[in-house]
């Protein structure tokens, strides 16, 4: 029979081999084959093997599988409904201790769930760009962002490694005006024609291989293109921008949230010699490398030394007044470099190369430990309560087990009743966190919404650390409790208390412990914020108020300062090219004598009236003075400047820039603080700005007039406004007071003290939750002994004592384990800032220990103190 | 009224059965329940189907010697029980009964007496 040399699809044997019962195999395997061989006859081999397929996977059916014994498994159905009935009853029996236990697992959860919410979304950035992977930033040596002109251009002619370049700058505001209507947009860059092949863009109209290619071109998101043009397509419209023409070629998709830079708009470079040409010496923009598949970031960095000689180094050589690179570094100049970092690494290792976006390891850091703290606490709360309980229910364990439970069986049990309790808690958290999220926003700076946190992954992510936590936190109560010895049990001889009460007692201490540490970085974290809003700045920063623009007045602008100096309000004014507190850029000088020395200064171009604007001290010299012809090539320095110098009498020393002018130093200021106060006061430079705004070169810099004015300061605004409206047509008035924009630097450290704040109240709050339980049950077991005790004669006071005495020792040792780890972690937090509290005072330790104990004084005190004054007889009359 | 629980499905099955008389395993069941009625059924349904019957007792099984056709495994042969076949005949009484008192109107066509 030549039917029966077949064979049928070996996987089906082998599904029916794993799930089928042995008493049922034979038979069915006998019929699929009796099947088989007859259809092979009849139907041929392949629908004879596809039929015995078929037959198999339909003999998928429970009676048949493996391991589901029917008998056995209805009774675990029945045990597992048993277990819910009766943690539903032991839950609604002990309303307190299950409220409690449910509402602070949901604090800690709903806790979780948003800092899990914003650790993904964190980790989540870039990573929609395709080949992510081999996209890099080139920074200038180890973490310059701004690298010169030519480099990526000259990088993909020179190395086979490097696939593909982008130069991007920015991001800036512009000002559009459409048919007659003005536009104040943010978050502009400039960018090279190959932007669509480094990032993921998606174009919605327009060439993207065009898109960029012609100057004055400009590329709008869709949100922008709406805004812009309502009802039509944007390709091919124009938009102004101060006075020139700027053609729509493309509209692109928005971009996604989680970008390290996030564009409206992006525009060609103007120029057709920035594409081409270049210099070497002025970084003036961000690099983007895309790698071919399989290069390694270590063999572009290797070639880059090289590289930098071959085309940087004699720049350089003429810059110095070097004759050769090598003298250059044998003179101890700077041997410069280029790294490559990943871009996905941007957001959160390398905030300072990001474009905008305020991403931080260190907050992911920060956040993961609160959350987990947070949810430790919690969970010990749940743990010590079950354990704490159990003598209650040391009785049904005892029956349960006499009636022939297994110990798998009550672990099964009680697992099931902490699961239940924790689904509980995440259901209520889930509540929680809506409620919160725009609070939460705010705190993380971040602009999530509510689908965001009903996100299928969120979700996921929620529910394994619900398993997670009802897990660990049951497991404890379960094994301790399913291992009573059943006699003693039904006895009731179980130790009073119940449970390790070392264990207890220690799970406590790290409660406290933990809130402690939190309550002292909140202190140490507001101390230095006021510290810093109180340090002396060197001037009065509330005082001035900066004009921002003024570049576009052009040749009103005397005119727009005439107008300004004769209002009362306003006592005088200087035109800078930056203002203090925004950013200041470096420039490089050197002295000029026989071995000239490099430095590098913070350079300023102010009108001569700096000095008496901004309300600074002269410490040697004078000012530069705008009525002296003869003061065309001189600067005054601070006094870190001189002390950078090393000159010992500076005035007259002379610096230069390498392009044949001398500056001759005239004066030194004093010390002010011109940044933020995270950093020391740095070398400055003040050079001359004329009284049209002209700088070096005749280069135009006015941009920024600041005033210092008195009086109503709200008046004065609105004064400076209408004057400034009554000349400048397209551009909205923009101003900042100079307090405004020193806080503004602090931004993310107010909001540290803010996630402290929060989260040290959370973590007490959860902790004084449990300890109000656990205090209420600890006081129920020693209600007896109070009672003895009252009637023998101690008073309420001791017998109040004795209970309180118990906690303080566990805040204690709290205190003992929270005061060095919060002094080794605070330290490292305060070692950021150039100007820091002194973190030894005591002060800031023993304010956070005495507020625990008070709180938790006051959380036991007011149940000892009820349990003590209460009626003895009626405790003791059942004895 | 006494209640057999009988699937139709089960009736038309253990019907097979008593038919096949000593040769009923699943196969030839499904083969005749094809023969019979024009009903393509999946093997699997069939041997649902005579576990369940035989878990109600309408059915018995034993296990026959082993066949060249089946790889050398054996089959599983089924017989109606007494119960079986009470079962059948009170399932046929209950059905004829109830035929008989349908009243004798023609309805033109005969459709509905088939059901």
């Amino acid at each position: 029979m030549p039917q029966f040399d077949h064979e049928p699809p070996k996987w089906a044997l082998w599904f029916l081999q794993l799930y089928c019962k042995p008493r049922v195999r034979e038979i069915i395997e006998g019929d699929a084959y009796e099947l088989f061989y007859k259809r092979v006859e009849t139907e041929g081999l392949k629908v004879a093997k596809r039929k015995f397929g078929w037959d198999v996977l339909r003999f998928f059916r429970p009676k048949y599988i493996k391991g589901l014994e029917d008998i056995n498994s209805l009774n675990n159905i029945v045990m597992f409904k048993n277990y819910f009935k009766i943690s539903v009853r032991s839950l609604v029996r002990q309303k307190f201790y299950s409220i409690i236990n449910i509402s602070g697992l949901s604090l800690g959860l709903a806790a979780c769930l948003l800092i899990m919410l914003y650790i993904t979304n964190e980790l989540s950035y870039d990573n929609f760009h395709k080949d992510v992977d081999r996209i890099y930033r080139i920074a200038n040596n180890q973490s310059g962002q701004y690298t010169p002109a030519r480099l990526g251009a000259q990088s993909k002619m020179e190395f086979p490694e490097i696939e593909e370049v982008v130069r991007l700058t920015g991001p800036y505001d512009q000002t559009f005006k459409v048919n007659n209507q003005i536009f104040k947009e943010s978050e502009g860059f400039t960018a090279d024609s190959t932007f669509h092949k480094i990032f993921t863009v998606q174009f919605l109209e327009g060439n993207p291989d065009q898109a960029l290619t012609e100057p004055n071109s400009i590329v709008l998101t869709e949100s922008l293109a709406v805004k812009l043009f309502p009802n039509k397509e944007a390709y091919g419209e124009l938009i102004t921008v101060s006075g020139n023409s700027l053609k729509v070629t493309g509209v692109v998709a928005d971009p996604p949230k989680n970008t390290h830079f996030h564009y409206n708009f992006i525009e060609s470079f103007p120029h057709e010699s920035w594409i081409t040409v270049g210099n070497w010496t002025g970084n003036n923009f961000f690099t983007y490398a895309k790698l071919v598949a399989g290069a390694t970031p270590e063999s572009v960095e290797a070639r880059y030394p090289d590289f930098v000689a071959k085309y940087v180094g004699p720049d350089l050589v003429q810059y110095t007044g070097h004759t050769s690179y090598e003298e250059y570094l044998a003179e101890g100049g700077r041997q410069g470099t280029f790294t490559l970092k990943p871009m996905k690494d941007l957001h959160l290792y390398y905030p300072h190369m990001a474009l905008g976006s305020q991403g931080n390891i260190n907050n992911v850091y920060i956040f993961s430990a609160v959350a987990v703290f947070i949810l430790l606490i919690a969970s010990i709360n749940f743990m010590n309560l079950s354990t704490a309980r159990s003598a209650a229910r040391s009785k049904e364990v005892g029956m349960r087990k006499v009636l022939g439970s297994r110990r798998t069986q009550l672990v099964y049990q009680f697992l099931v009743e902490s699961m239940m309790i924790s689904v509980l808690a995440m259901i209520l958290s889930m509540g929680l966190a809506s409620l919160v999220l725009g609070g939460f926003n705010e705190l993380a700076n971040r602009n999530f919404s509510y689908t965001d946190l009903l996100a299928p992954s969120t979700l996921f992510l929620l529910f394994g650390l619900v398993l997670i936590v009802g897990l660990l936190a049951g497991s404890y109560p379960a094994f301790y409790l399913s291992g009573f010895n059943p006699l003693r049990a039904l006895k009731g001889e179980n130790k009073a208390g119940g449970g390790n009460v070392f264990l207890r007692k220690g799970l406590v201490a790290f409660q406290f412990a933990i809130s402690i540490f939190l309550i002292i970085s909140t202190m140490i974290v507001f101390s230095q914020l006021r510290f810093m809003g109180q340090q002396k700045l060197g001037f009065q920063p509330e005082q001035i108020m900066v004009v921002k623009n003024t570049g576009l007045l052009r040749e009103k602008l005397s005119a727009f300062k005439n107008q300004l100096l004769q209002k009362p309000n306003i006592e005088s004014l200087t035109l800078t090219n930056q203002y203090v507190s925004s950013r200041i850029a470096d420039w490089g000088y050197s002295t000029v004598e026989d071995n000239p020395r490099s430095f590098n200064l913070m350079n300023m171009f102010t009108t001569d009236d700096f000095l008496e604007t901004m309300g600074l001290e002269l410490v040697e010299g004078r000012f530069y003075s705008n009525d002296l012809a003869s003061d065309s090539a001189v600067a005054v320095i601070n006094e870190s400047a001189k002390k950078e110098l090393g000159f010992e009498n500076v005035i007259g020393k002379k610096v230069s820039r390498g392009d044949g002018a001398d500056y001759t130093i005239v004066g030194v200021v004093k010390d002010f603080n011109y940044e933020s106060l995270k950093r020391s006061i740095e070398p400055l430079i003040l050079r001359r700005m004329f009284e049209d705004g002209r700088m070096e070169a005749d280069w135009y810099g006015g941009n920024y007039l600041s005033l210092k004015v008195t009086g109503n300061f709200g008046e004065t605004v609105k004064q400076v406004e209408s004057e400034w409206n009554a000349m400048v047509q397209d551009e909205p008035f923009d101003f900042v007071f100079l307090d405004d924009s020193f806080n503004s630097l602090y931004e993310e450290e107010r909001r540290f003290g803010k996630l402290f704040t929060v989260s040290s109240g959370l973590a007490i709050a959860i902790a004084c939750l449990g300890l109000f339980a656990l205090a209420a049950f600890t006081l129920e077991r020693r209600r007896k002994e109070i009672a003895v005790r009252k009637v023998i004669g101690a008073s309420v006071k001791s017998l109040t004592m004795l209970v309180v005495s118990d906690f303080t020792k566990l805040v204690v040792i709290g205190a003992l384990i929270a005061i060095p780890v919060g002094y080794w972690i605070m330290q490292d937090w305060l070692a950021t800032f150039a100007y820091q509290i002194n973190i030894n005072n005591p002060l800031l330790f023993v304010v956070p220990v005495v507020l625990v104990s008070v709180i938790a004084w006051l959380t036991v005190g007011f149940q000892s103190v009820k349990t003590a004054t209460s009626n003895p007889v009626k405790a003791l009359r059942s004895e | 009224m006494q209640r057999i629980n009988l699937g139709e499905f089960e009736e038309l099955v253990l019907l097979i059965v008593a038919i096949l008389n000593d040769n009923a395993y699943g196969i030839s069941v499904m083969e005749e329940i094809e023969n019979q009625t024009g009903r393509k059924v999946n093997i699997s349904a069939v041997h649902s189907a005579l576990d369940r019957l035989e878990s109600k007792d309408f059915l018995k099984s034993e296990v026959g010697g082993a066949t060249n056709e089946r790889g050398g495994r054996r089959k599983r042969f089924f017989t109606v029980t007494v119960a079986g076949n009470k079962a059948l005949n009170f399932v046929r009484e209950q059905r004829n009964r109830l035929h008989e008192q349908i009243p004798n109107i023609d309805f033109g066509l005969n459709q509905y007496a088939s059901i």
